[in-house]
């Protein structure tokens, strides 16, 4: 689900807050899985300059190429499982 | 006024983060200014707080915390409140609060010296529990000189307070316990400084490695 939500097209990269609301995780889930994620070169975290003026600069995250790499692996094997979920079903 | 609790709640998650993941303390807190414009800055910071705590352990300065959070909430905090319940006479066995009746005094000279010492040692009283909590919120901001500082004042106070009433045979239970608890908390500071300081230095992984 979060690698869903990073792997989306982002102009500014994703934002922690956005990040939750979309994927509906709660901060003490989505942090430590995005720290997780910077530490084994999943994603990379960088700091932004704001969209808005006056507003403070964001930490915007995006995955890296071995990040999109797994992202693809996730999707496909899930692609592979639907028939078999949907035979199950 | 209702967001305090939710912005206390991030400052601790500054701290527990500490400098190891000082990029993620910052970055939530720009976070929790989205969340809290949404009114969903409780929820938000309730669960950096968790994750937060999760993370204690995992890191350096965390195991630090961890050791302050204990010694602090667990020994200094309690020792400050009976510090100053006993200068405010709440224990009923504070030796000092005792000579304001000297009926049972033998000595009139005596008694006279005693009730005079008494505004002096409620200040030594005040001041260790004060000290004490200082050192409780030094320790938690890792300033190990202002630590040592307060460590100091305690040991001096500790020892005006044993002279004081050992010369004027005032019989304090109190400045016993007070005298053995100040060599504990010097003894568990010493170790605890130790244990982190042998952590950094740069010979201990290969030693570790050597040992197994």
């Amino acid at each position: 689900m979060l690698l869903d939500a990073l792997a989306a097209p982002s102009q500014h990269g994703h934002h922690g807050y956005e990040l939750m609301k979309r994927t509906g995780l709660q901060s003490g889930t989505l942090y430590p899985l995005l720290m997780r994620m910077a530490e084994q070169g999943l994603v990379e975290a960088e700091w932004r300059e704001p969209v808005q003026l006056g507003r403070p600069a964001r930490h915007a995250y995006q995955l890296t190429a071995a990040g999109v790499a797994l992202a693809r692996n996730v999707a496909e094997a899930g692609a592979a499982q639907a028939p078999l979920r949907e035979a199950l079903a | 006024m209702t967001d305090i609790l939710p912005r206390l709640m991030m400052v601790v998650v500054e701290r527990w983060l500490g400098s190891s993941y000082r990029e993620w303390g910052l970055a939530m807190q720009v976070e929790f200014g989205a969340a809290a414009a949404e009114g969903r800055g409780l929820s938000f910071a309730a669960g950096c707080l968790l994750a937060a705590f999760r993370e204690l352990p995992r890191h350096h300065h965390g195991q630090f915390a961890l050791i302050n959070h204990v010694l602090t909430l667990g020994v200094l905090v309690p020792m400050a409140a009976l510090h100053i319940l006993s200068a405010a006479g709440l224990p009923s066995t504070a030796g000092i609060h005792s000579l304001l009746d000297h009926s049972h005094a033998q000595n009139p000279y005596l008694a006279r010296a005693q009730l005079a010492a008494v505004p002096s040692l409620l200040i030594i009283w005040l001041v260790l529990g004060a000290a004490h909590l200082r050192l409780a919120w030094v320790l938690l901001d890792r300033d190990w000189s202002r630590a040592w500082g307060m460590v100091a004042l305690i040991v001096a106070a500790t020892a005006t307070l044993a002279i004081y009433t050992s010369v004027l045979f005032i019989d304090d239970g109190a400045a016993v316990l007070q005298a053995i608890a100040s060599i504990i908390v010097l003894m568990v500071l010493a170790a605890a400084k130790w244990m982190i300081e042998a952590r950094e230095r740069p010979w201990m992984p290969i030693v570790r490695e050597q040992g197994r």
